[in-house]
């Protein structure tokens, strides 16, 4: 039982590492690779003893910034509802990584660990309805700051969160059809196969349609470039208008934490989460015939190792869209929900249901 | 009646106009310097030349007088190339100080070389140099080298004041205009040589410097100096509060007006406008509270002297109440004290008349000794002792001495103009309220309990009466200092708060309430009035040959 | 006329806009590869310049300034070192951002000059750099060449200059690009400033 617990608390640990560090140092890949896209150099200035490690300490300072800084109040502010907006913003981002595998098994002593937190049989459904709940956080610390402008922006954000949350839902049931399941790390077992004995049988190719339509959905849910109508930091401004300190913090941090958690996510239902090609539980069984004993935790250990890769690669690609495209107008994004990635994905399930049928 | 054609338009004018009349009549300009229409003409400027057919040379427009079947071109090409020459002489000694020249802006060289110069300079050798800077009497600073020997000042010293202090001297480009040797130019009408100059040859001692004209605004006006009313312009300086120490009204200008100043104003008016920006402005309402003066809202102090008056008329009644009005105030403050202490506190004792101890300066020109612009208004609205059948202000004093006199109100008046100090002080020392409204700080302010600032002549829109019955507006050039406001407004809020309202909401309701009660106003409205202001019934226009004093 | 009208209608292949995005990813990724190439190459000291940015290091390198540009205001001096400026208030009126004040001073003693600037304060807080104010200068009094661009200060008092200051500034000298006679720029390598200073 104590054991069990720890187990628990230290694979907790580990996920929450995992994020949390990718999202602060997401505020520094944001400025350096902006900055490497633009031929600039970006933040390089922080330093400690002189040393500036190609601008990492922006991270430091930002945070000891975020804690320092006087968290204003506005006086017509509902003072509760102001004060836990930012927090359940963060909460609902952070809580969606329980479900999350980030590995298969891991034996140590005999025991077998089950590299994913909650191993719940409704994984995908609990993603959604977390997902679902993000919108609150924003809409309340919204409405508490008694500022119509953060209103407006409030009444933007959910307005893009609830349309995208049913295209969300809707564009990745065709690959739930084939998955025949809603436990991600059996989802994630599913996509270890091949194709005709040397393709993987990762989502992406089962499903390139869906996969695109859900990329694009999901960057929409993070609220970032170029979906950020409901922030519009420069222009309209959003929501957080009246944060400051760790309150804004929060609220940042909520999106770079949501991009890691749209990463995490893609990479999971479409990219085969932790799968290795050809690497099965007792080493690589290549196409050819060839075959490579490994050790469980060589396994295990590369298995968490492709994870983070591609989860990182995901980090890049939503960076680099987030600095190449421009905003969508407010229209646009509604337009591209309801117009065409929903019906696309309608069509996307037919099909796929047709092909299932065909099969059979 | 002789038919002429200036510029093919046709015009029928007077016999023995000149040109340049009948130019002006039509709504032409023909450029001129020496030529102004309050003194005589000599014609030597030259910038006003015109063609005039079948005339062999160039014509004067300000000498010439018309003759029937004249045809006048006024811009012809011919004409323009004689402007063009004439500027070029008047400007080959001419320095360049425009930046340094306070006339610039106003300065009809600039504007005649704009609208009819723009020549290149041919001039090569060295400009003579002429006295600079050079004080010529108490207001004026005379420049030589930029005088264009308009004769314009010296006609005005010769033809109005008749004091001869100006003459041109020398000769060819050394021609200088100065004062006559061992003289000043120090008469009482000095300041219209700067207003005539075209030129920034003379300038005002008081206003060198302080500004440029373009910042100024100008709103038209009355000066208060005295009971003929010269309309004046106030020039004030809206936009720069930091030029000249802040003061708001840089300097009064006379405005025409055919019958009451013509182009004329004197210096004491002239000058006289300093109270307005001055520190002993009254800016808030104020109490005396052990020998100390402590500043009042409004409310608090309108709240206090109700009370403290309604107490005094309860008990002692209205005979022990005193009101001392005064003619600086504008027929709207004296018609609205009127009617408070008349119909809401119905106190008798009102008087407005103090008469100076020393008799003003007059002349038969525009100066006359009443120093208060509307004494006219004061009597006519009947605010004399005998028409109350109250007091007069000296018996109020006796009043007082004797403890008969409970609360005094006293408007604007410096009483130790009319009485002794020491008597002035025993009196109101005796009396239990004594109020003081007024602009400015004076003696009697100092023996008040309460003072009230009121706006002055500037600060408010109202109208004056002058001696000869004309009623002439003012308008508000700048806001009231402080809290100041105007008379009629503080009478106003008082009535109200002690019981009555008055419906009015500007100075036009005053005046057109008041224009419906008294006789001699029956028949005006405020509207009615205009820019050279009205008779009071039972007044007539000044004739011809009492003007005539004017024009000399 | 309907504003659609004016615009080429989208084919199939825009409409799609994927092509479109990817061909946009595609630019910016190059940029960042090649990039980063080329700064790891340097931070391994395969490469000696930093081609990698177009970025000026400031305020360790300056960039040079060319000579017509508007600077920090001063006030030029006559031979006796009084202030050539005789208050006649052009550039205060030409001022689009009100931010000149002058009163002006009678200078009795030397009718020649006779009007001189008592104070003249310039509110570097509003100015907007227009030069207008050197433009309308009828005397060459004032100047904007002192090449002082950091211009900061902690209050809004502190932003105003006043006379004594700007009479007391020199032209710039050595930040300003040089050219030849035929008007090529002969140097414009970034200034490395002296920190010590
Ligand atoms: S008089 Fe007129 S033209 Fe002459 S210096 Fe003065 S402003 Fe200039
Ligand atoms: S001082 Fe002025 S008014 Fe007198 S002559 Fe000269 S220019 Fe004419
Ligand atoms: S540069 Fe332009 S804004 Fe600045 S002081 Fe001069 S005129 Fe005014
Ligand atoms: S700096 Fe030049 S333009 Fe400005 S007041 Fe002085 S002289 Fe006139």
């Amino acid at each position: 039982m104590v054991e069990g617990i720890g187990i628990v608390l230290l694979k907790l640990a580990f996920v929450l590492l995992f994020v949390l560090n990718f999202g602060g140092l997401l505020t520094w890949v944001e400025r350096k690779q902006s900055a490497l896209m633009q031929d600039r150099i970006g933040a390089n200035r922080a330093s400690i003893f002189g040393i500036r490690l190609i601008g990492l300490f922006h991270t430091i300072a930002d945070a000891v910034k975020m804690f320092t800084k006087e968290s204003f109040r506005p006086v017509a502010a509902e003072k509760f509802l102001f004060t836990i907006g930012p927090g359940i913003s963060v909460f609902f981002a952070l809580v969606g990584f329980a479900v999350i595998p980030f590995g298969d098994v891991l034996i140590i002593g005999g025991k077998e660990i089950n590299l994913q937190l909650a191993p719940l049989n409704i994984g995908v459904l609990y993603l959604f309805a977390v997902a679902g709940m993000a919108v609150y956080g924003v809409v309340l610390g919204a409405w508490a700051s008694k500022n119509n402008f953060a209103l407006l922006g409030g009444l933007r954000a959910s307005a893009q969160m609830i349309s995208y949350e049913v295209a969300l839902g809707v564009t990745i049931i065709g690959s739930l059809m084939i998955y025949q399941t809603v436990e991600l790390q059996e989802i994630v077992r599913w996509q270890g196969g091949t194709l005709w004995g040397w393709l993987p049988k990762w989502g992406v190719l089962m499903q390139p349609v869906g996969f695109i339509l859900f990329l694009t959905v999901g960057i929409a849910q993070s609220k970032r470039v170029p979906f950020d109508a409901p922030e519009g930091e420069s222009e309209i401004i959003g929501y957080f208008l009246e944060y400051s300190g760790m309150g804004f913090g929060m609220y940042m941090l909520t999106d770079f934490v949501e991009t890691v958690m749209i990463s995490a996510i893609t990479v999971t239902l479409f990219l085969g989460g932790w799968q290795v090609p050809y690497l099965m539980a007792d080493g690589f069984h290549f196409p050819w015939g060839a075959t490579w004993q490994l050790e469980n935790w060589a396994v295990a250990l590369l298995q968490v190792g492709s994870f983070t890769l591609k989860v990182m690669f995901f980090l890049w690609l939503q960076m680099t869209i987030r600095w190449t495209l421009p905003r969508f107008r407010y229209d646009q994004i509604m337009r591209l929900g309801w117009k065409y990635i929903l019906p696309i994905s309608l069509v996307n399930i037919l099909i796929t249901g047709l092909i299932i049928t065909l099969l059979k | 009646m002789p038919k002429i054609t200036i510029d093919s338009t046709e015009i029928e004018v007077e016999k023995g106009t000149t040109v340049i009349q009948a130019a002006e009549q039509i709504g032409i300009d023909i450029p001129r310097y020496c030529y102004h229409p309050g003194l005589s003409i000599v014609g030597v400027c030259r910038i006003c030349l015109v063609e005039i057919e079948r005339m062999p040379k160039l014509q004067v427009a300000c000498y010439t007088p018309v003759a029937d079947g004249m045809v006048v071109h006024t811009n012809n090409e011919k004409v323009q190339q004689a402007r063009r020459a004439v500027l070029e002489f008047l400007l080959i000694n001419h320095p360049l100080d425009c930046p340094v020249c306070d006339q610039a802006g106003e300065c009809w060289l600039q504007n005649f070389y704009m609208q009819h110069g723009l020549y290149d300079s041919k001039m090569v050798e060295d400009k003579v140099k002429k006295q600079k800077a050079l004080p010529i009497g108490p207001n004026v600073m005379l420049d030589s080298e930029r005088c264009i020997l308009c004769t314009r000042c010296v006609r005005f010293c010769d033809e109005i004041t008749e004091t001869h202090e100006l003459g041109i001297f020398n000769r060819g480009d050394h021609t200088e205009l100065l004062p006559y040797p061992g003289q000043e130019l120090d008469n009482k009408y000095s300041g219209n040589t700067i207003d005539i100059c075209p030129v920034g040859a003379l300038t005002d001692k008081d206003f060198r410097f302080r500004t440029r004209v373009w910042y100024l605004t100008e709103t038209p006006s009355v000066c208060p100096g005295c009971s003929t009313g010269c309309n004046i312009n106030v020039h004030h300086n809206d936009h720069r509060p930091y030029k000249a120490g802040g003061i708001r009204v840089s300097r009064l200008k006379p405005r025409y007006n055919p019958d009451v100043n013509q182009w004329w104003m004197c210096d004491e008016g002239r000058y006289g406008f300093t109270q307005v920006d001055a520190d002993s402005r009254i800016v808030a309402p104020q109490k005396k509270t052990r020998g100390d003066w402590q500043l009042l809202s409004w409310q608090d102090a309108i709240d206090e002297i109700a009370t403290k008056i309604k107490g005094i008329l309860k008990k002692h009644g209205a005979d022990a109440f005193g009101v001392i009005l005064s003619p600086q105030m504008t027929n709207e403050g004296l018609f609205a004290a009127k009617r408070f202490f008349q119909e809401t506190l119905e106190v008798e004792n009102i008087d407005f008349e103090v008469v100076a101890r020393e008799k003003g300066y007059a002349d038969d020109f525009l100066m006359k000794a009443d120093k208060n612009p509307n004494s006219e208004g004061a009597k006519k609205i009947g605010l004399s002792a005998v028409d109350n059948s109250g007091l007069e202000v000296a018996q109020m004093l006796a009043d007082a001495k004797d403890n008969r006199l409970k609360a005094l109100y006293i408007c604007h008046h410096n009483l130790e103009k009319g009485f002794k100090k020491e008597e002035v002080k025993e009196a109101l020392s005796k009396v239990d309220l004594v109020i003081f409204q007024g602009t400015n700080q004076n003696s009697t302010s100092n023996l008040a309990n309460y003072c009230l600032p009121s706006a002055s002549f500037v600060e408010k829109d109202g109208t004056f009466t002058n001696f000869a019955g004309r009623v002439q507006e003012i308008h508000k050039a700048v806001e009231p200092l402080g809290e100041s406001k105007p008379d009629w407004t503080i009478f106003r809020n008082l009535s109200k708060r002690l019981g009555k309202s008055m419906p009015y909401f500007e100075a036009g309701d005053v005046f057109n309430a008041l224009a419906e009660e008294v006789d001699a106003f029956k028949g005006l409205s405020y509207e009615k009035i205009g820019e050279h202001g009205v008779l009071l019934n039972g007044h007539r226009a000044s004739t011809e040959k009492e003007m005539g004093a004017l024009v000399a | 006329m309907n504003i659609h009208d004016k615009y080429k209608p989208l084919t199939f292949w825009e409409k799609l806009y994927l092509p479109a995005i990817i061909s946009g990813l595609w630019l910016t990724s190059m940029h960042f590869f090649r990039n980063l190439t080329l700064h790891i190459l340097r931070a391994l000291r395969l490469r000696k310049t930093a081609d990698g940015a177009v970025t000026i290091q400031y305020p360790e390198f300056l960039r040079p300034l060319f000579p017509r540009l508007r600077t920090m205001h001063r006030l030029t001096k006559r031979d006796d070192g009084t202030p050539r400026c005789v208050a006649c208030m052009m550039c205060e009126t030409v001022c689009p951002a009100k931010c000149i004040y002058i009163i002006a001073d009678e200078k009795l003693e030397n009718p020649e000059i006779e009007k001189m600037p008592e104070s003249f304060d310039i509110d570097l807080g509003l100015c907007i750099f227009c030069g207008y104010c050197v433009e309308a200068c009828p005397v060459d009094a004032i100047r904007m060449d002192t090449g002082i661009l950091e211009i900061s200060n902690l209050t809004r008092k502190g932003m105003v200059l006043d006379m004594e200051t700007m009479l007391n500034l020199e032209p710039m000298q050595d930040r300003y690009v040089k050219y030849t006679k035929e008007g090529e720029i002969v140097s414009q390598e970034y200034l490395k400033q002296d920190l010590s200073k």
